[in-house]
Order: C-alpha cells, then sequence, then structure tokens
C-alpha cells in the first residue's frame, strides 16, 4: 500500500504528446479512477505507474521516495491488462503463481497463497484450466487474482471490465469495489465509462488530450464540472450545451435573452449547460414542442424544440405522459445551470442564468 | 442445420392449400439431403486423394522392393508388378472401406484384414525373391572393392563407411538446425519488437534474398570458401546453409513473435521478471511452433543438401549421405541398382522419421490452442 505522488509528468512519443503536465497525488488506500474518452493518454499514464513506460519528464513517487529509474520488476504494482494478458500455455494455477516465482516465496507458502486468492476471486474450481478454455469474465478474475497475489503497494486496472457483457460488468463492479475495500490496496482504475468510475471510485481524475480536466469525488465532479469537457463527459444522457453570449445582466441564447443571477463576471461567448434531469415540465416556463420520445423504463427521455434550440429533457416516475408534436413548457431552477466560458471551455464559478419566462 | 433458416430455394412447400400455418419445411428431407451431400463430397475426396497418392507413393513402394529383391545388380520387374499386383488392391479396398463403412469400428477391422491379407499375399508373391544383401553397405566398409569383378581394379579403398557419411549428414543437419533455430528466434524477436533505421528495408531485403535461386551464388561462395581457408571443410558448408536458410526462417519468426502480444511480455515484467526472463518463460513458450518449423525445414534441407556439398567437399571422410548415394548410382562401371536403392531407403528414413514425429507434436499443439 503506497502513496502515490506525480509531479509534472509528462510522456510524449516524438510529435505525439501522451500525456502532459500531470500532476496527482493518490492517497494510501484510495481508489482512484481516471476516466477519459479513447486515446487520452490514460494506458500510458498508467504503464508509466507500473514502469513498462518512462516518463519523459517528471518526478514520480511512492511513499515519498522517487521511483523513476526503479524497474518494473521491483515496483510491486499489481496490473490487470485490457486484454487479460494471461499467459496462455500455463494453467490456471500457473498464471496466478507466475509472480511468486520471482519472489523466491516457498512452494508450499506460494500454493497456500494461490488457493487462497483464487477463493477470494472465485476461480478456485478453475485452477487446472488453460486461459483458452474459460470465459471472458472467469479470464478477468483470474487477472485480478494474478495481479492481488503478490500483495501489490499498487492496483492498477485497465479498462478491466470493458470485454464483459453488460450483467457480468454490473457483478465485477461490485466485486472489486468490495475486494479493494477488503484488501486496502491503493487502486488505480482505468476507464472510458463515466458510470464505471462514478460507481466504484472515491476520487475521479478526469482526463482529455493528455491533460487532467478536474480531480474531484463522483458527486462533485457531476455537481461541479470544472470545465465543459467534464460536464459533457459525466453524466447521461449528456447535458444540454447552448452557445450563447453574455451581455451585461443577460445571456443571450439563439436570440432568447436569459437574466444572469449571481456574481460570476463572464462576459463574451459562454456556454450554457443545464443537464436533462435538471428541466421539469413548468406550466410558467418556456413554450416548446415534443420533438423526439425516448422511454428508458423509469424515466421518459424528450427531446423539447424551443426558441432555445433543442433541449433534452429527462422526467422520471411518471410514464410517458405526452406524444409527439405536443406543446409543453419547460423551466429549471437557476442553481442548476452551469455557464462556461466558450474559449477555455472552463466553468464561471458563480454565474447562473434565470430560466426564460414564457 | 437446426440452427441455420435454410435458403428459400432449398424450402419445398408442401401442401400450398393446407394454409401453410405449419410444416412449411419438410425438415427430415432437407436433412436426409445434406447428409447425402456430405457423404457424397467425403466419397469424392477421398477418392481424389486415392488417385493422387498413388502415382506418389508407388515410386517409394517400388525403391523399397528392389532395395530387397535386385540381384546381382538387376531389376527383376516381375518382382515389381507383383507388388504393385498387391499394393493397389489394398490401397483401394482401404479406400472403399472409408467411403462405405459408416463406423470406425467397422474401419479399423477392415483396415485390419486389408493389412494381414497384404502381407500374406506379397510373401507368397514375392517372398522367395526377398533377401537382405543389398543392405550389405552397413558392415561392408567399401562397397565398390566387394562388387564382383570391380574390387580389384584399385588397391586403395574407393568408398568410405556409409556411417562416415551418415554421420556427416547428421552433424550437417543438426548443427544447421541448432544455428538457424537459436539465430532465427532471436533475430526475429528484435525485428518483431524493435523499431530501429532501416527496419522495413531489411524486411524486404530479407525476402529477396530468399528469391534469388542458391546456385547463382555457387561460384562467389566457392571463391569465399577458398580465401577463407574453409574449403572442403564441414564447417564451411554448415555456414553456407545456414545463411542461406536464415532469411526466410527469421521473415517466419518474425510472423509468430508478431503475433504475440505485447501485453504478455508487460505484464511478465511487472510480475517480476527481467526482460530475458520474460522471453524465455512467456514468449517463446508461444512460438515454439515456428521454431519446430524452422527446425524441421532447416533439418531437411540440410539433410538432403547436395549442391553446396558436391561443390566445397573433396575429401572423401567428409562425404555426406548425398554424395554417398549420388557415387553409388554413378559408378564407373554399371549400376548396380539393388544397392543404390538400399542406400536410398536408408537416406529416406530419417527425413520420415523427424517428418512423422514432428507432424504429431504439430498437430498436438495446434489443438492445445495458442489463442489467447
Ligand atoms: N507506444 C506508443 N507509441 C506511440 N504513440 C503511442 C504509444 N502508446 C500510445 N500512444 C499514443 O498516445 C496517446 C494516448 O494513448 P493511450 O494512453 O493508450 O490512450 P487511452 O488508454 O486513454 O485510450 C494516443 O494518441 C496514442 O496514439
Ligand atoms: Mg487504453
Amino acid at each position: 500500500m503506497a502513496r502515490i505522488e506525480l509531479s509534472g509528468i509528462r510522456k510524449e512519443w516524438g510529435e505525439v504528446v501522451a500525456v502532459e503536465d500531470m500532476d496527482l497525488v493518490i492517497e494510501d488506500g484510495e481508489f482512484v479512477a481516471v476516466l477519459g474518452p479513447s486515446g487520452c493518454g490514460k494506458s500510458t499514464t498508467l504503464f508509466m505507474l507500473a514502469g513498462i513506460y518512462a516518463p519523459s519528464a517528471g518526478v514520480m513517487r511512492f511513499d515519498g521516495s522517487l521511483v523513476n529509474e526503479v524497474e518494473s520488476r521491483d515496483r510491486n504494482v499489481g496490473i490487470v491488462f485490457q486484454s487479460y494478458a494471461l499467459y496462455p500455455h500455463m494453467s490456471v494455477r500457473e498464471n496466478i503463481a507466475f509472480p511468486l516465482r520471482f519472489k523466491k516465496v516457498p512452494d508450499a507458502e506460494a500454493r497456500r497463497r494461490v488457493e487462497a486468492i483464487a477463493r477470494l476471486v472465485q476461480v478456485h474450481d478453475l485452477l487446472d484450466r488453460r486461459p483458452g478454455e474459460m470465459s471472458g469474465g472467469q479470464q478477468q478474475r483470474v487477472a485480478l487474482a494474478r495481479a492481488l497475489v503478490k500483495e501489490p503497494q499498487l492496483l492498477l486496472l485497465d479498462e478491466p471490465l470493458s470485454n464483459l457483457d453488460a450483467t457480468l460488468r454490473l457483478t465485477m463492479r461490485t466485486e472489486i469495489k468490495r475486494l479493494q475495500r477488503q484488501l486496502e490496496v491503493t487502486t488505480i482504475l482505468v476507464t472510458h465509462d463515466q458510470v464505471e468510475a462514478t460507481t466504484m471510485a472515491d476520487r475521479i481524475v478526469c482526463m482529455s488530450k493528455g491533460r487532467i480536466e478536474q480531480v474531484a469525488a463522483p458527486a462533485e465532479l457531476y455537481a461541479r464540472p470544472a470545465s465543459l469537457f467534464v460536464a459533457s463527459f459525466v453524466g447521461a444522457p449528456p447535458i444540454n450545451v447552448l452557445a450563447g453570449r453574455a451581455e451585461g445582466a443577460e445571456v443571450v441564447v439563439n436570440g432568447l435573452r436569459l437574466g444572469r443571477v449571481g456574481e460570476g463576471g463572464a462576459a463574451g461567448e459562454v456556454v450554457l449547460g443545464i443537464r436533462p434531469e435538471h428541466i421539469r415540465f413548468d406550466a410558467h416556463g418556456l413554450a416548446g414542442r415534443i420533438d423526439q420520445i425516448e422511454p428508458m423504463g423509469r424515466e421518459t427521455l424528450y427531446l423539447v424544440e424551443t426558441p432555445m434550440g433543442g433541449v433534452r429533457v429527462l422526467e422520471g416516475g411518471a410514464g410517458v405522459r405526452f406524444a409527439l408534436g405536443d406543446s409543453v413548457r419547460i423551466g429549471f431552477r437557476p442553481e442548476d445551470s452551469l455557464l462556461f466560458d466558450r474559449e477555455s471551455g472552463a466553468l464561471v464559478p458563480g454565474a447562473r442564468v434565470a430560466p426564460p419566462a414564457g | 442445420m437446426a440452427g441455420r433458416p435454410p435458403l428459400p430455394a432449398a424450402a419445398p412447400v408442401r401442401g400450398s392449400g393446407d394454409g401453410g400455418a405449419r410444416g412449411q419445411y419438410d425438415w427430415d428431407r432437407l436433412a436426409a439431403r445434406a447428409r447425402r451431400r456430405r457423404a457424397l463430397s467425403h466419397a469424392a475426396l477421398t477418392g481424389f486423394l486415392v488417385l493422387a497418392s498413388v502415382p506418389i507413393l508407388l515410386p517409394y513402394f517400388w525403391v523399397l522392393t528392389i532395395s530387397f529383391s535386385a540381384k546381382t545388380g538387376g531389376i527383376e520387374s516381375v518382382v515389381l508388378w507383383r507388388a504393385c499386383g498387391v499394393l493397389i488392391p489394398a490401397v483401394i479396398a482401404f479406400a472403399l472401406g472409408r467411403i462405405l463403412l459408416p463406423r470406425r469400428r467397422q474401419r479399423w477391422i477392415l483396415a485390419g484384414f486389408v493389412t494381414g491379407a497384404a502381407v500374406i499375399a506379397i510373401s507368397v508373391a514375392i517372398g522367395p525373391y526377398l533377401h537382405f544383401e543389398n543392405y550389405r553397405f552397413f558392415w561392408v566398409a567399401d562397397i565398390v572393392r566387394d562388387l564382383p569383378g570391380r574390387g580389384q581394379a584399385t588397391h586403395y579403398a574407393q568408398f568410405p563407411s556409409v556411417w562416415i557419411a551418415f554421420r556427416n549428414s547428421l552433424l550437417l543437419a543438426v548443427t544447421q538446425t541448432a544455428l538457424v533455430v537459436v539465430v532465427a528466434t532471436l533475430a526475429g524477436y528484435y525485428i518483431s519488437r524493435f523499431a530501429f533505421a532501416g527496419r522495413a528495408s531489411f524486411l524486404q531485403a530479407l525476402l529477396v534474398l530468399h528469391a534469388f535461386p542458391a546456385m547463382t551464388l555457387i561460384i562467389p561462395i566457392f571463391l569465399l570458401m577458398h580465401w577463407i581457408g574453409m574449403l572442403d571443410t564441414i564447417t564451411g558448408v554448415i555456414l553456407v546453409i545456414c545463411t542461406l536458410e536464415l532469411p526466410f526462417a527469421i521473415f517466419i519468426m518474425k510472423g509468430f513473435f508478431d503475433a504475440v502480444p505485447w501485453d504478455i511480455e508487460m505484464s511478465a515484467m511487472t510480475d517480476g521478471a527481467s526482460r530475458r526472463q520474460a522471453f524465455v518463460k512467456v514468449v517463446l513458450p508461444q512460438v515454439k511452433v515456428g521454431m519446430l518449423a524452422i527446425g524441421v525445414f532447416a533439418f531437411i534441407r540440410g539433410w538432403e543438401e547436395y549442391v553446396f556439398v558436391r561443390t566445397l567437399l573433396f575429401e572423401k571422410a567428409n562425404w555426406m549421405m548425398s554424395l554417398y548415394l549420388w557415387w553409388v548410382a554413378d559408378d564407373i562401371m554399371g549400376v548396380d541398382y539393388g544397392i543404390v536403392a538400399a542406400v536410398a531407403v536408408f537416406y529416406i528414413v530419417p527425413s520420415l522419421l523427424l517428418y512423422l514425429f514432428c507432424q504429431r507434436f504439430l498437430v498436438q499443439m495446434s489443438l492445445g490452442g495458442i489463442k489467447g
């Protein structure tokens, strides 16, 4: 178990900058998710922590000690690759025992630890099989067991659930979380799936194009996204994004004037963001017309055409109340609105807009 | 068949007047037709294989028959025809059994019966002609000297013992196999894993090199060997054949290494292995089949090598099996076909054994599953 510190970490391949000036501290025993779209440098970050890639610049510390130069095999890091990377010519037992072979663990002790960890991840019935003879979920458990058997000070998971079907993903999500809490191992999970990140992690590192956009607890990431990128990436269905201009005490969206509330001092080009679940049907709100209906079971997603532009409205618990083409009125609470600077994408803290009256 | 909807054309509509609510497809008839088709294509394939294998097998069979039956250098054609008269019906019986008998047990019984009948027929038909005299080169050191009416012509041994040739050939084949497998494996790994300047052109060069007929190089190689003092040494021949064999072997191995994911190696290194340990314990086992394949090729190439052996070696002590066979067949005062055939059989056996052994191994490997 270790406290991880990254400062000024950078990785480039020729022209391509995969990770840029990354500063991050991960506390001992913490479960952190690195969230971002494909190609944003998540795996690269993970591989640098594992010692597979050497950072082009920056400092990496485990428990305060510099590890930049420490070889991968000496870092005692457990890693589960996206492909699981099981050794196809070895049985499950040999796969799990592989890391112990290099630690000079006595045979009896190794056997005991392999069986214990196999029981923990529930593959103890499969110990004599080959990886090729197992389902994706079973392979994943074996990979997890192999990463955990060496009692790593840091557990790295690279999109561990992306190759599983939906039901299994749910089970494994719970299970990985339970294991992490039980073993109290510092864990970094890499994922492009926001649900995975928000449900499993204590804290989320949201990345885009090699840079950290925001580091925050899941709830905060959702409620107070630091940038338009984070706001768009986190939350499903995605947040409504409406381009506009801040003019004095008003924000003009598509010709519609919205009053400003609060002290945030944005000027010029802005983007208004409101989550679909924060928009409600309101008899005194802005007039619109139902353009599309997507029943999602417990909730219904409506696409409403308004003078501001098309707006997604997510309504829970009421069934499908409207039909295509129905006239409706919508509104939202000012404190649910988010205003971003269009140029930088940064949140304008404290800036709110009031919903337009009908 | 059950899981797949049949093509519309293959769906005979039964009783269109019934309203079509039920029994639109006659499943039994479709299944029977599929069975018939399978049986037919199975028969056609077996028949083709039998027809194609007879002309391939026949020469080997004849060589074998001649080696055990030829007397005083001549071939008795009656023996060959009688042998054929037994072999061909036996092969056809095997084939018919495979086509017509549905049960594996029945086929085994038939196979045993046919083999027994063939053995009896052979011993009746040509038994009296069979003898081991043609194989006397195993224990007679100088075979030419021993030939009636010729040995007296020379006072020194004209032929070395066949075992010297056998040892030389084995040395050549085994050494060059080991060299090719080791060098091609390491080089293939390096080319597959490391980007270095000129990698693409290097790969192209490997293929182009293989495309040139080795014959075109004979004179330069001869001169080269002469200058570096390796003419008439087995080491020299080994090096030459290795060099010619390597480009293709490297290319093959590179392909095998390309198929091994990086992840596995990285995983091994985070598991505590050094780069070399990861290579040996995790990567090499994934390319075993490739190593075996290039090993078999290299061995056979070395075993059958004739051109460079003929050009670069002169001393009798350096003869290889191919040279031995050639000299036996090329003897000045008429050829003893019995001995030629016997030497040929002896020459074939190691390749055949190797092939049979490795074929079983290769099949096992692919059944064992390489996919990750
Ligand atoms: N070995 C490599 N050589 C060159 N470029 C690489 C290499 N690995 C990753 N990259 C590049 O770095 C960027 C980040 O990759 P990666 O960390 O794998 O993204 P993610 O895991 O977030 O999908 C991508 O643009 C990718 O093309
Ligand atoms: Mg990745």
